[in-house]
């Protein structure tokens, strides 16, 4: 799961271990990326 | 064949809107006419959309939503209920997204408007999707109604029954519609501001219905004229007489 710092705008990936907490900044508020794939939705 | 004497004047017409004055209709059977208009005329609406990227402030399923509600033209002398067409809209912000960034993969089928709002993109916001039109009815969901604000009123016969009393007062009389005069002018009341007192001042009058004829008011939203929204609501009135004549007859 990719996520991004809101205050550094790094890229950061989330450890099993680590909590949530930037590995650069130490900044707790991470924004999580929308992921690459198409999505398909149904209009009704 | 049937022995009905009808009688159709366009009132006024324009490409979206018209007025028809229709004689030698009974009620039940102008009323099957408005509802297959809303009904059972097919149109292409967006039925599903395949958002590659979308980093605007809304979610794919709201944009997907305005989308399906974007007006396609629908030539349906070459498309049959369910053939479907390929439509694609990529816009950067900042920039607002119209109906008239949309590409189509078939220039028959292209949005009837092309500044229907989309969404309004910010810098470095981007939208970037494809997404695909069904031809439909109205029945099935109400994106692909064709007709968008269709009714009937009676004609009105107005008749002038003489003078009015010398103290009475100059009453306003409202009415909405088309009303036939005494001569057999067919007048809008549009015309005298909706107020029978502003064109026939001092009058004693006397207002009916006239049987058996009716004023549709026929909107279209673009996908269709407004003739030939109408000949296809009748079409469908026949196709489904034919199917029924042929049940019956099995």
């Amino acid at each position: 799961m990719s996520y991004k710092c809101s205050r550094c705008k790094r890229d950061v990936t989330l450890d099993e271990y680590g909590g949530v907490r930037c590995p650069y900044c130490g900044h707790r508020v991470l924004l999580k990326e929308r992921g690459g794939d198409v999505k398909e939705v149904d209009v009704n | 064949m049937s022995d009905a004497d009808f009688d159709v004047q366009y009132i006024e017409r324009d490409d979206r809107s018209a007025r028809v004055l229709i004689r030698g209709l009974t009620p039940a059977f102008a009323n099957g006419i408005r509802r297959a208009m809303i009904a059972d005329v097919p149109t292409f609406s967006i039925d599903t959309v395949r958002f590659v990227e979308n980093s605007s402030v809304m979610f794919d399923e709201m944009i997907g939503l305005r989308l399906g509600l974007v007006p396609l033209t629908t030539p349906l002398d070459e498309f049959e209920v369910g053939d479907e067409v390929t439509l694609a809209l990529d816009v950067e912000g900042p920039a607002t997204a119209y109906s008239g960034d949309i590409e189509t993969s078939e220039p028959m089928v292209e949005p009837a408007d092309d500044n229907v709002p989309i969404i309004e993109l910010k810098e470095g916001q981007r939208i970037e999707l494809e997404a695909d039109a069904v031809l439909d009815t109205g029945k099935e969901h109400a994106k692909h109604q064709g007709g968008v604000s269709v009714g009937y009123r009676h004609l009105q016969h107005v008749t002038v029954d003489g003078d009015r009393g010398e103290f009475d007062e100059d009453e306003t009389n409202v009415l909405r519609g088309v009303i036939e005069t005494e001569d057999g002018d067919i007048v809008p009341t549009a015309a005298f501001d909706h107020d029978l007192s502003e064109k026939y001042p001092g009058k004693e009058l006397t207002v009916e219905d006239v049987p058996g004829a009716f004023v549709f008011h026929i909107e279209t939203d673009g996908s269709l004229s407004v003739e030939e929204l109408l000949l296809r609501a009748i079409d469908t009135i026949e196709e489904r007489a034919d199917e029924l004549h042929t049940k019956v007859s099995v």
